[in-house]
């Protein structure tokens, strides 16, 4: 497979594709106006300041929640992160050095029935994978995993009203069983498929042709195969459990929900969408009541997208505009994208 | 070799995709990334966006029925006071291209459980929500329902699946059966999506279909994880998903025919609920669930042709031997799909 960056050399500019094709407008001024931002990480060498962003910053972007979300998942499903050959620079990458794995309660997750067990296995297996075939794709243009705080669950819990604890004895610890287990995953999933679809349409012409939006489109499918999985457990073990109150853990998710409402209020929204990009879990009382396992629109059950920025407000769980880091990525993600701009 | 390439491209940046299409996605894919696939058979006729979402709707139309007979009794053009009840959306069939046709079979199933009654529900109104979505976007252009068959079509592809008394397989009889023919359609769904994504020239018909796959992906996902827990041994449902998706995979063959679709694509294209092995970090192997359907290397959903999903909607009617038939009928559909005159039938 013939490398992104060198697609990027022979010519095909992204400015071109956006003037010739015309992509929606909204999102390309706010991509625009991300690359102009640029970033000031101060623990790496100094990020390109490319006016336009390449497919290779597109796709190094998802590289970035990609590594957030495969250390969660191998954490919690073995104990242990992504592998050492997994999280390296490519040798054109402007970041240098991998980051570290700030751990706070990450262990693998005990008292597991064989079955969410191997729950859990596919879902790091599948996250693990998608790190390597951007890394692949983007082959010397992909960035080393960032610094990652997984000790941030018990902050953002605060944060979300799950609990008032942000560490210690009655903080949210998501490898502390499976039901806490699924309340982690949640803050993830759903903004994955957002972030892929908001990104899918960006691609170029030229990545279109090379594949890259068929793989954008894939990963997005296979992350909203993870959210039904999430919400369809966590929708279904409440049903078990007979109330709401009985099973606060879907409440939990709904705070979660409320949370990354809170922290993307003042960015703006996708283009394809408007008002709230979530779908509030609800408990079926019945066998006439719907479920609502699906995050889509109420009007035309479209799924929602995300951008850039509004995907970064939730990571580093920072309404500001103009934050660099903090949350999950302490410093940042590796990203001409990492500054919010909106 | 080259020149060619750089006019493709130059021809893609400055008019559309369209140029693409009658390439085939393949071979291009092919000449940017360098290596030495053949220049499959190119599309003679240009379609259009409008073609694309036509066969779109023809599977909407299927899906919608089949989950408002299940979850309601009713086809999506009456209402009734179960689907009232539901706010599903009452379907004014518009649609005025090709011929219309009735929908035969299928009944409401006698739900047991919360669970399952809720996602019937749930499901039914999406889909009906993405009918009346494309009839709004496609307007005058939009093709008439054309005639579907959920009654004795589960049973040819359960006989064909080789589910143990196929031949006598309902989808209406109990929760379980349910889901199984909720199975029978949402990855496929996901692959169809997935395989017209890269297709479509306009930035908001892409951005639109991006988001009806997405919550084909999510149904997908809560059919599958509701068998999981239901049968978590694979013993029965969870069981047939095996036997259903290596059916879709050896219909799927066709794709052999056209275009392939992604070019991550692999053989088979269909997985069921059976467990596989892993190695994760560092570390040896172990075994997990396959909730996702993808491949089991970049685990990217997989895609498929127009001709692929037809052979597997109409159970083997879009292929003979070697050639494309069209139009494909059968198990499903009939009397076919409705295309407009380059669209996909």
């Amino acid at each position: 497979m013939e490398k992104l960056s060198t697609l990027i050399k022979n010519g095909v500019s992204r400015r071109k594709f956006l003037a010739g094709v015309g992509a929606t407008a909204g999102a390309a001024a706010a991509l625009n106006l991300a690359g102009c931002g640029g970033s000031s990480k101060s623990t790496t060498t100094a990020p390109p300041t490319s006016s336009t962003p390449t497919d290779a910053d597109i796709l190094n972007f998802a590289l970035n929640l990609e590594y957030l979300e495969a250390s969660f998942y191998l954490y919690a499903a073995t104990g242990s992160g992504l592998d050492a050959a997994d999280i390296t620079a490519g040798s054109a990458s402007p970041y240098k050095t991998p980051g570290t794995v700030t751990m706070g309660d990450a262990a693998m997750v005990q008292g597991l029935t064989t079955a969410q067990q191997e729950i859990l296995n596919e879902i790091a297996f599948e996250e693990q994978a998608h790190v390597r075939f951007l890394r692949s794709a983007l082959g010397s243009a992909a960035v080393p995993m960032p610094d990652i705080d997984l000790s941030f669950f018990g902050p953002l819990a605060v944060a979300a009203k799950i609990t008032t604890a942000a560490t210690g004895s009655g903080s949210f610890n998501p490898f502390s069983s499976f039901d806490y287990f699924l309340v982690g995953a949640f803050i993830f999933e759903d903004v994955g498929v957002t972030a892929y679809a908001g990104a899918a349409p960006l691609i170029s012409a030229a990545g279109v042709a090379a594949g890259y939006l068929a793989a954008a489109a894939g990963i997005m499918a296979v992350e909203a195969y993870h959210a039904g999985y999430v919400r369809t457990s966590l929708t279904g073990r409440a049903i078990a459990a007979g109330s709401a109150s009985a099973y606060p853990y879907l409440g939990a998710a709904n705070l979660v929900e409320d949370l990354r409402a809170t922290l993307t209020v003042g960015a703006s929204a996708a283009p394809s969408t408007s008002g709230s990009v979530e779908t509030t879990l609800t408990l079926p009382t019945g066998l006439t009541t719907p479920s609502s396992i699906v995050a889509a629109s109420a009007t035309d059950a479209v799924g929602f997208a995300r951008t850039v920025n509004q995907v970064l407000h939730i990571v580093y769980g920072s309404s500001t505009v103009g934050a660099k880091s903090g949350g999950f990525f302490p410093s940042g993600v590796n990203s001409i994208f990492a500054t919010t701009t909106a | 070799m080259a020149n060619q390439e750089t006019q493709i491209l130059d021809d893609i940046l400055v008019k559309s995709r369209r140029k693409m299409l009658t390439l085939g996605v393949s071979s291009l894919a092919g000449m940017v990334m360098g290596a030495a696939a053949p220049l499959v058979k190119a599309a003679t006729v240009s379609y259009t966006d409008a073609d694309i979402l036509n066969f779109a709707l023809n599977l909407e139309y299927l899906e919608a029925n089949f989950y408002y007979l299940a979850a309601f009794g009713t086809t999506i053009d009456k209402a009734n006071a179960a689907s009232t009840a539901a706010s599903a959306p009452l379907i004014m069939l518009s649609g005025k291209v090709g011929t219309a046709g009735t929908v035969s079979g299928g009944s409401k199933v006698p739900f047991a459980t919360v669970p399952v009654a809720s996602y019937a529900i749930e499901t039914a109104v999406e889909e009906g929500k993405h009918v009346q979505l494309l009839l709004s976007a496609l307007g005058s252009s939009a093709v008439a329902q054309p005639a579907i068959n959920l009654g004795t079509s589960f049973q040819t592809l359960a006989a064909a699946a080789k589910i143990p008394s196929g031949s006598a397989f309902s989808p209406y009889a109990s929760d379980a059966t349910f889901l199984v023919g909720a199975y029978v359609f949402e990855d496929v769904g996901v692959t169809a999506y997935h395989g017209a994504a890269s297709l479509l020239t306009s930035s908001a018909n892409l951005t639109t279909a991006a988001g009806i796959l997405a919550v084909e992906a999510y149904h997908a996902g809560l059919v599958r994880t509701t068998i999981n827990y239901l049968d978590p041994t694979g013993a029965t449902i969870a069981g047939y998903t095996n036997l259903i998706s290596s059916l879709r995979a050896t219909l799927s063959q066709a794709g052999l025919l056209g275009v392939a679709p992604s070019a991550y694509d692999a053989n088979p294209d269909d997985f069921g609920l059976a467990t596989f092995s892993v190695s994760l970090g560092g570390s040896g192997n172990t075994s997990a669930t396959r909730i996702t359907d993808a491949d089991s290397t970049n685990v990217v959903a997989f895609a498929r042709n127009t001709t692929q999903v037809l052979n597997i909607v109409t159970g083997g009617g879009a292929v003979n031997g070697s050639v494309a038939v069209s139009p494909a009928t059968g198990v499903f559909f009939p009397a076919g799909l409705n295309a407009g005159p380059n669209g996909f039938k």
